[in-house]
């Protein structure tokens, strides 16, 4: 998907977006358009820009150059208590000194709502979190997760254009967290809210997002929907950072890419010569022909099982459900292999 | 924190809180002599000496000038420190160390240094023996400490809730009276507390700068002890600790007292 085909829809449109601290580029040029009622994620490890390029959507950091729209609107020119964003940040920033209500309906005084309205739409947004029972505690008087869902009502009580949400489910427990996962997935399907997320969880990019943007050094490496970005990664650099892969130095020939002396059908179109071949851990399976390998680790996961084999090629990683027969014992000499559409290929040099 | 002290440190601890008592104790014991000299009260107690310092017009006015003086430089150094103290916990400008020292700076200069350097600047400008120029030259001597107290609540603050408000639609204003401020305020009222104590207390700059009509109390106590030493020093001093006594409870009652002496924020809602 690129920049201008989805331009007319864009609501947020960000363009050349730039920002420096001393000599180093922290946001360099990016692009990036956002749907009305999309669910993005700004992917990446630290350092790579995604959360400033949130601060300066939200108007906590200027930009050096670059250009963000939102609905046609200039963003950059108008002062952060004029944008109408919502934003849920990594601290919650809780007022400390209100209840949880007080701190829901804060949004709405300062707007001047009437007093009449304030109540009901305070109470609506609890609601909406499942917090209605606690609208008279304070900040410090709840748990992390229901600290977090006063900052998503507070955040959507004012019915912003576009929601923000700075890596909100960090400071939570695995359990929470994926508790919390599901919850955000289905306010944002009933509120219907534009809304991107910063995060450096890729499971939790790949769980909440109608696309994931893939962020290094303050470029955008890709973006795309989670299947496609898992699926169909346009680098080494992504192919490794969303989940495990085995990357593999191959060669293109006659239509057939081959690894030593195991060859798989080459998609149509790829030229001949040295390529790096991707594979997911779950696509490899054990085979009566393919590549030999030595069963070396192996990790129970519960669900799944984790296999490392030692190949002439390197370690190759095989993950197996953890369903019909045990996998290989370790010093098992064994063959996996693919199918010709698991593999996925990535045109940039032999691997390291 | 569960170690129980040790013979030694229980021997200490006692000494040490009778060394800092006792005095204390002793004054107010002296006060109530139905004698003419400092002495301990032996054959009954008599509230002579308070009745001395009632009907002593001197002492009277030179409480009401400390205690106006105390309130009024500690309001206005609170006044000043908020803005200075926000602007150098949050915004970064050339200058700004500079700005934190020179505020500072009054701590590390000599009172009887500044005594003298106010005393020739206020004759020249016209404002020597003055109240104002009294209230002046106390607000400086005092800025260090509400500034400090101040400036440790607001490190303690998240800077997103600032972040927070603005995205909520509040101007600067508004996030200042109905964030910061309340959450600051614990830091200012110790600031407050501590800057109207030091003001009171302080003899040595402000025996330079007060004219009859503004001697302050500590300043007319020296002066009456250079001519006499008699039980009335005693009674004044009791008045002053029991009042202090009072005051302390109070805001214990009200605020918390270690809460307030450290400054610390907010923390409403704590079980």
């Amino acid at each position: 998907m690129t920049g201008e085909d989805n331009a007319a829809a864009a609501l947020l449109s960000i363009s050349g977006l730039t920002k420096r601290y001393g000599s180093t580029t922290v946001v360099d040029g990016l692009a990036l358009d956002v749907a009305e009622g999309e669910f993005v994620s700004l992917l990446g490890p630290s350092g790579c820009g995604k959360t400033t390029t949130l601060q300066m959507i939200g108007g906590f950091v200027r930009p050096d150059g670059g250009r963000i729209r939102l609905g046609g609107r200039d963003l950059i020119a108008t002062p952060t208590s004029k944008r109408g964003l919502g934003m849920v940040f990594q601290s919650y920033a809780l007022f400390p000194h209100m209840t949880a209500a007080a701190n829901v309906a804060y949004g709405l005084e300062v707007r001047r709502t009437p007093r009449g309205e304030i109540a009901g739409r305070v109470a609506r947004a609890l609601d909406l979190v499942g917090l209605s029972a606690y609208g008279d505690r304070y900040p410090r008087r709840m748990s992390g997760g229901q600290q977090q869902r006063v900052a998503l009502a507070r955040a959507l009580v004012i019915e912003p254009r576009v929601l923000l949400l700075d890596e909100p489910l960090s400071n939570l427990d695995a359990n929470l967290r994926e508790e919390m996962q599901t919850e955000l997935r289905r306010i944002q399907h009933r509120t219907g809210t534009t809304t991107v997320l910063v995060t450096h969880d890729q499971s939790e990019a790949m769980a909440l997002s109608d696309r994931i943007v893939v962020m290094r050094g303050g470029r955008i490496e890709q973006a795309d929907t989670p299947e496609r970005v898992y699926g169909r990664p346009g680098n080494r650099f992504v192919a490794q950072f969303l989940g495990k892969t085995n990357l593999f130095a191959a060669r293109i020939a006659d239509g057939r890419v081959s690894l030593g002396d195991t060859g798989w059908q080459a998609p149509a179109g790829a030229p001949d010569g040295p390529v790096t071949l991707a594979v997911r851990p779950e696509k490899v399976r054990l085979s009566q022909t393919g590549l030999p390998g030595r069963v070396g680790e192996r990790t129970f996961q519960g669900g799944r099982w984790l296999v490392e084999m030692d190949t002439a090629h390197g370690l190759v990683l095989m993950e197996t459900p953890n369903y019909g027969p045990p996998p290989p014992r370790e010093g098992e000499t064994v063959r996996i292999g693919w199918q010709d559409g698991d593999l996925h290929l990535l045109f940039e040099g032999a691997p390291a | 924190m569960s170690r129980r002290n040790g013979p030694w440190a229980l021997i200490f601890h006692t000494l040490f809180v009778v060394f800092m008592l006792a005095p204390i104790l002793v004054v107010c014991v002296i006060a109530f002599t139905p004698e003419g000299y400092l002495s301990m009260p032996t054959d009954g107690l008599s509230l002579r000496w308070f009745r001395a310092l009632w009907n002593n017009p001197d002492f009277v006015s030179s409480f009401r000038v400390s205690l106006a003086l105390g309130a009024a430089s500690a309001s206005a150094a609170a006044a000043v420190s908020i803005p200075a103290a926000i602007a150098i916990t949050r915004c970064d400008f050339p200058g700004r160390g500079a700005f934190l020292a020179l505020c500072m700076s009054p701590l590390m200069v000599p009172s009887i240094v500044l005594g003298v350097a106010f005393l020739r600047f206020f004759s020249q400008i016209g404002l020597s023996g003055t109240l104002v120029g009294l209230t002046l030259s106390h607000v400086i001597l005092i800025v260090p400490y509400v500034l400090r107290t101040i400036m440790n609540s607001l490190g303690s603050l998240d800077a997103a809730l600032n972040n927070a408000s603005a995205s909520l639609g509040a101007a600067r204003w508004h996030t200042f009276r109905r964030i910061t401020l309340p959450l600051i305020l614990p830091g200012v009222a110790s600031g407050w507390i501590l800057a109207f104590i030091t003001s009171f207390d302080e003899v040595t700059m402000t025996i330079f700068l007060a004219a009859p009509e503004t001697t302050t109390l500590p300043v007319r106590l020296m002066l009456y002890i250079e001519d006499s030493i008699d039980p009335l020093v005693a009674a004044v001093s009791t008045v002053l600790i029991v009042m202090a006594l009072a005051v302390m409870i109070l805001i214990d009652r009200l605020f918390g007292l270690d809460r307030i002496l450290t400054g610390a924020p907010d923390r409403d809602g704590k079980p």
